[in-house]
């Protein structure tokens, strides 16, 4: 049980008082963006967070067009990437395989070097995995639909500490992204990647000769791994647990901690919503079940065999209402949900390994993954 | 990659067609100041980005600023930094920054705006520090696209024809033009026409501000920071390993068994491989039926009889050109590099150590015609192996760029040298003019690794380039480490760099263009496995062992930006089939690769130090 989230109560009136104040101060027309908001926000993370995270903010902002369309190929150019690697940098190597040519999705692996085997061979990249019980966690990245890749630096790097903390294999997942390709592109790529992996012998726990699945996302890929999810158990396949990091949800109603967050924290109300609707169908708005699962439009997963989640919530996060929501409609629905509320957390805290939080939800997930073996 | 490109935004915003300006030339920054442990911040290089711990309060603070004058323009000036403004290296953050910032804020000093604001002004040419980007057209790619010629003759000819006016652009063709304010719209059918109104930022280039000029950094050590260190292995895995991994286990048993020199065991096995081929489809039989070929040539000793049959091998050339995007990527990129870096020069050399036909120069030389202000004198050189049948083939390929640079109204000059080698080489032989007067550039396209055969031959080469004085050296090669001490590392590259070659070419529309490259790489792959010694040419290495190379002999990066890149980009969705292809930005290099994975890289460099040239 984490009492963060009930101490937080009390932090939020005073966050409610002070946003007021800040929002009397606010004489631009612009959402968020003047000098008592960058200096907060410069407070809360260690300086090269806030460089990092802010150099995304930027880049994004120049990728957006108020269109709808996005700039791909300069996103492409500044996307900072890593090639696979058959050799093992602390323990871990990778390498992509092409799991559907017809819309080239392609996964990255990644596997632990072992002691018996320090330089993989080249020839058995798909050797079978050894063990009783072999985690295999399949990865979604973030960014909010449109940006990264799997082979983004950021995710490659934080794919490649899933690997040492769970002792697991990743499978990350280069799904379409949008605008150019809407829903549910991304939700069929998830679930393409889903049942490949599922029908590789290679990956078979020995206990059982069955593939132990986890699916995991930040952002974006928290909401994928949600629908993967659904989907799964709907059609009879045995997910073992979600791992939602800061997912992506949202719906039409402005909720308190949007109008209360909106701009102070690298992230705008105003871009959440451009991306939503370059993400959704044509016409659509935030309340699809896409977005707000468990909304007007959406579905009750009661009666279902749905897996056990971890859900992380960052407390200076300005869609935690929607994650938080989240959490209740799985814990109305019966099942099992570990609430991670990181107070002082923004987005992409578990970037960089300079801070509590992340230490706390890497335990948090080593031990989510660790109670099944 | 499939993922989006499917495609880009239903109405072209017609500013992206222009070149952009961007603060001062064609970035030089050496990337070299950022060397190992030069109290770089190791959790933001392990992302990829390069900050020095004591700049991060700077980084951030030019961040800050960013974001408050962002805030103060209106939209269009966050379009135009999106849209106009070339972005080069942007591991590199704080200089990425500045030059952003530069873009929105022209330098306090000088002010060409005066009454006009922030409104764009066509600006009296004299304040403008030539701009460096023009794009490269790519028309020519087009017509060679769809006209299939045996010869080499017809290439030009074609190229030469009216499809070059500019008024009206077929399809996907983009043609770009730098700063002035002139606009093609890939619909519009009128003449161009003057400023847009709608560009509010333009040209802020100016002269270059304080800030754009940064004193050259000390030599660079050897090895650079940040970049995955010695050896990184990319692989992708086209078909799963289940179906092939019979074939693929009998292909290194058998490389092992030579490799120990166990030739019976060998030779068995080449038999094994030859029947486990057969029952395999498409790009997987094809490359285990050349490198088992390979191996019988080195089991047998019967190796191959002319590396350098050239007439054939023109002939392959030209196919592989056709069939697939990486020669053209190579031409595309090493030509912008080169335009930028001629930006301004009325007379320019070119010295081309891969001649081949001469395919590379029409575009260059199209795009340099059209240049405002008019095309330098454009002067080739152009190195060649000696041709079998004894023609003078160097002689042929200049008589026809000599054409069509007449019809393309550019002056022109040719020389050919034929030579064994580029080690044959001397800068005597070249009359070398004054760079004052003559601007040099060095173009070698998949030429330097065949000079890691020879001892001394490639410092001998990196000696005489320097020689030359040149402004800029373009090198494209291959993207792998097939120069490794142990055969069977080799043989085990090798052998999943050119099967996931092999497989991009699957989708080929023509199957003789597909066959014609095929045996041109069969040919590479024969040279890599069955050869050594002097005869094995086929010595690829990988952009960090060049980075290496090239930084210990005195040359410093020239960085390739977004504009670049997103052409290049364009240049791949032409090809049919070729949805798997992707450019990649790596340190200001440029690399093309199959489904993530790397296969060939575009670099650009300059002397470190011009004034020791000659003494080198």
């Amino acid at each position: 049980m984490n009492y963060g989230f009930l101490s937080s109560f009390f932090q939020k009136d005073l966050f409610l008082v002070l946003g007021f104040v800040f929002e009397c101060l606010k004489e631009r027309g612009m959402a968020g963006s003047n000098e008592v908001n960058l200096n907060e926000c410069k407070t809360v993370v260690p300086l090269n967070t806030w460089v990092l995270i802010s150099s995304f903010k930027l880049a994004y902002n120049l990728l957006r067009r108020p269109d709808g369309t996005f700039n791909r190929h300069l996103a492409e150019f500044l996307d900072r990437k890593v090639p696979a690697n058959l050799n093992p940098v602390d323990g871990v190597f990778s390498f992509d395989v092409l799991i559907d040519r017809a819309t080239g999705l392609l996964c990255r692996i990644y596997r632990p070097a072992t002691a018996e085997e320090p330089e993989p061979n080249i020839v058995e990249l798909e050797k079978p995995v050894v063990g009783d019980v072999v985690p295999v966690i399949i990865f979604f990245h973030g960014g909010s639909f449109a940006h990264s890749s799997a082979n983004s630096a950021i995710y490659d790097t934080l794919c490649r500490r899933l690997v040492g903390i769970c002792k697991a294999v990743v499978v990350s997942v280069n799904y379409r992204r949008a605008p150019e390709n809407r829903y549910p592109c991304a939700y069929d790529d998830g679930w393409t990647a889903f049942k490949w992996v599922n029908s590789r012998s290679w990956l078979q726990s020995q206990k059982d000769s069955k593939v132990h699945i986890y699916l995991a996302g930040d952002s974006s890929g928290g909401n994928i791994a949600h629908h993967v999810a659904a989907r799964a158990v709907e059609s009879g396949i045995d997910v073992l647990g979600n791992i939602l990091l800061n997912p992506m949800f949202g719906g039409q109603e402005r909720t308190e901690s949007e109008m209360r967050l909106d701009g102070k924290y690298f992230v705008t109300l105003r871009d959440r919503d451009w991306y939503w609707r370059a993400f959704l169908p044509e016409g659509e708005n935030r309340d699809h079940p896409a977005c707000n699962p468990f909304g007007p439009n959406g579905r009750s997963l009661e009666g279902i065999k749905f897996p056990k989640s971890l859900v992380v919530v960052a407390g200076l996060d300005l869609i935690q209402d929607w994650q938080l929501a989240y959490v209740e409609g799985l814990r109305k629905a019966g099942k099992e949900v570990k609430l991670l509320y990181m107070e002082q957390a923004t987005i992409g805290f578990y970037l960089l390994p300079n801070n509590n939080h992340f230490h706390t939800v890497m335990d948090e997930i080593s031990e989510f993954v660790g109670s099944d073996c | 990659m499939k993922r989006d490109h499917n495609h880009l935004q239903p109405n072209p915003d017609p500013s992206s067609l222009r070149g952009a300006p961007s603060t001062g030339k064609a970035k030089v920054w050496d990337e070299e100041s950022a060397q190992q442990d030069c109290g770089m911040d190791e959790l933001l290089a392990v992302l990829g980005y390069k900050v020095k711990t004591s700049d991060m309060a700077e980084v951030a603070q030019k961040l800050e600023q960013l974001e408050e004058v962002m805030c103060n323009v209106q939209d269009d000036g966050i379009s135009h930094l999106a849209s106009e403004t070339v972005h080069y290296n942007p591991s590199d953050l704080s200089t990425w920054l500045e030059s952003m910032l530069s873009e929105l804020n022209p330098p306090s000093t000088f002010d060409p705006f005066g009454a006009a604001g922030t409104a764009a002004a066509a600006l009296d040419d004299s304040f403008l520090v030539p701009a460096e980007s023009s794009t490269l057209t790519t028309l020519d790619f087009d017509n060679i696209n769809r006209k299939h010629q045996k010869s080499g003759q017809q290439i030009f000819e074609e190229a030469s024809c009216s499809d070059y006016d500019l008024k009206a652009i077929p399809g996907k063709a983009i043609y770009s033009q730098k700063t002035q304010p002139q606009t093609h719209d890939s619909s519009s059918s009128s003449t161009p026409t003057n400023v847009k109104s709608e560009k509010r930022f333009k040209s802020t280039s100016g002269p270059p501000s304080p800030s754009d000029i940064f004193p050259p950094p000390p030599p660079p050590a050897a090895a650079s920071y940040g970049i995955p260190t010695a050896s990184t292995r990319p692989v992708v895995l086209v078909d799963s390993q289940e179906n092939g991994i019979r074939l693929v286990h009998a292909l290194m048993a058998c490389a092992e068994a030579v490799q120990q020199n166990n030739l019976n065991l060998a030779e068995a096995l080449v038999k094994q491989i030859g029947f486990l081929a057969i029952s395999q489809a498409g790009a997987m039989r094809k490359v285990a039926t050349y490198f088992a070929e390979a191996l019988a040539r080195r089991i047998y000793r019967f190796y191959p009889q002319n590396p350098l049959d050239h007439s054939f091998s023109d002939v392959l050339h030209m196919h592989f050109y056709e069939t697939c995007p990486y020669l053209k990527f190579a031409h595309f990129t090493a030509n912008q590099a080169i335009l930028e870096a001629f930006e301004g020069k009325k007379r320019v050399h070119v010295i081309d150590f891969s001649m081949n036909q001469g395919m590379q120069w029409p575009a260059l030389m199209q795009a340099l015609a059209l240049r405002v202000g008019g095309p330098p004198a454009f002067r080739l050189t152009g190195f060649g192996p000696p041709s079998h049948d004894n023609s003078d083939h160097l002689q042929e390929v200049g008589c026809k760029l000599a054409q069509f640079a007449k019809k393309i109204h550019v002056e022109f000059e040719y020389r050919g040298f034929v030579a064994n080698s580029l080690a044959d080489l001397d800068a005597s032989m070249l009359d070398l003019r004054p760079s004052e007067v003559e601007a040099v550039a060095v173009n070698s396209v998949f030429e330097l690794h065949k000079l890691l055969a020879r001892p001394g031959a490639i410092d001998k080469v990196f000696s005489v380039v320097k020689q030359m004085k040149p402004e800029l050296v373009t090198i494209v090669e291959q993207e792998a480490n097939h120069n490794g001490p142990v055969f069977l590392d080799r043989f085990t590259e090798s052998l999943h760099f050119y099967s996931t070659l092999f497989d991009s070419l699957e989708g080929s529309v023509s199957s003789q263009d597909k066959v014609m490259s095929e045996v041109y790489l069969g040919k590479q792959i024969c040279n890599v496995v069955a050869c050594e010694g002097v005869d094995r040419i086929e010595r690829h290495e990988s952009l960090t062992q060049w980075r290496n190379r090239l930084s210990t002999a005195g040359f410093s990066p020239v960085h390739l930006g977004s504009n670049a890149f997103k052409q290049a980009s364009m240049l791949l969705a032409l090809f049919a089939g070729g949805d798997g292809y992707g450019v990649e930005e790596n340190n200001g290099c440029l690399m093309l690769g199959w489904h993530n994975r790397p296969l060939i890289t575009t670099s650009a460099w300059k002397l470190t130090n011009k004034t020791t040239a000659i003494s080198q």
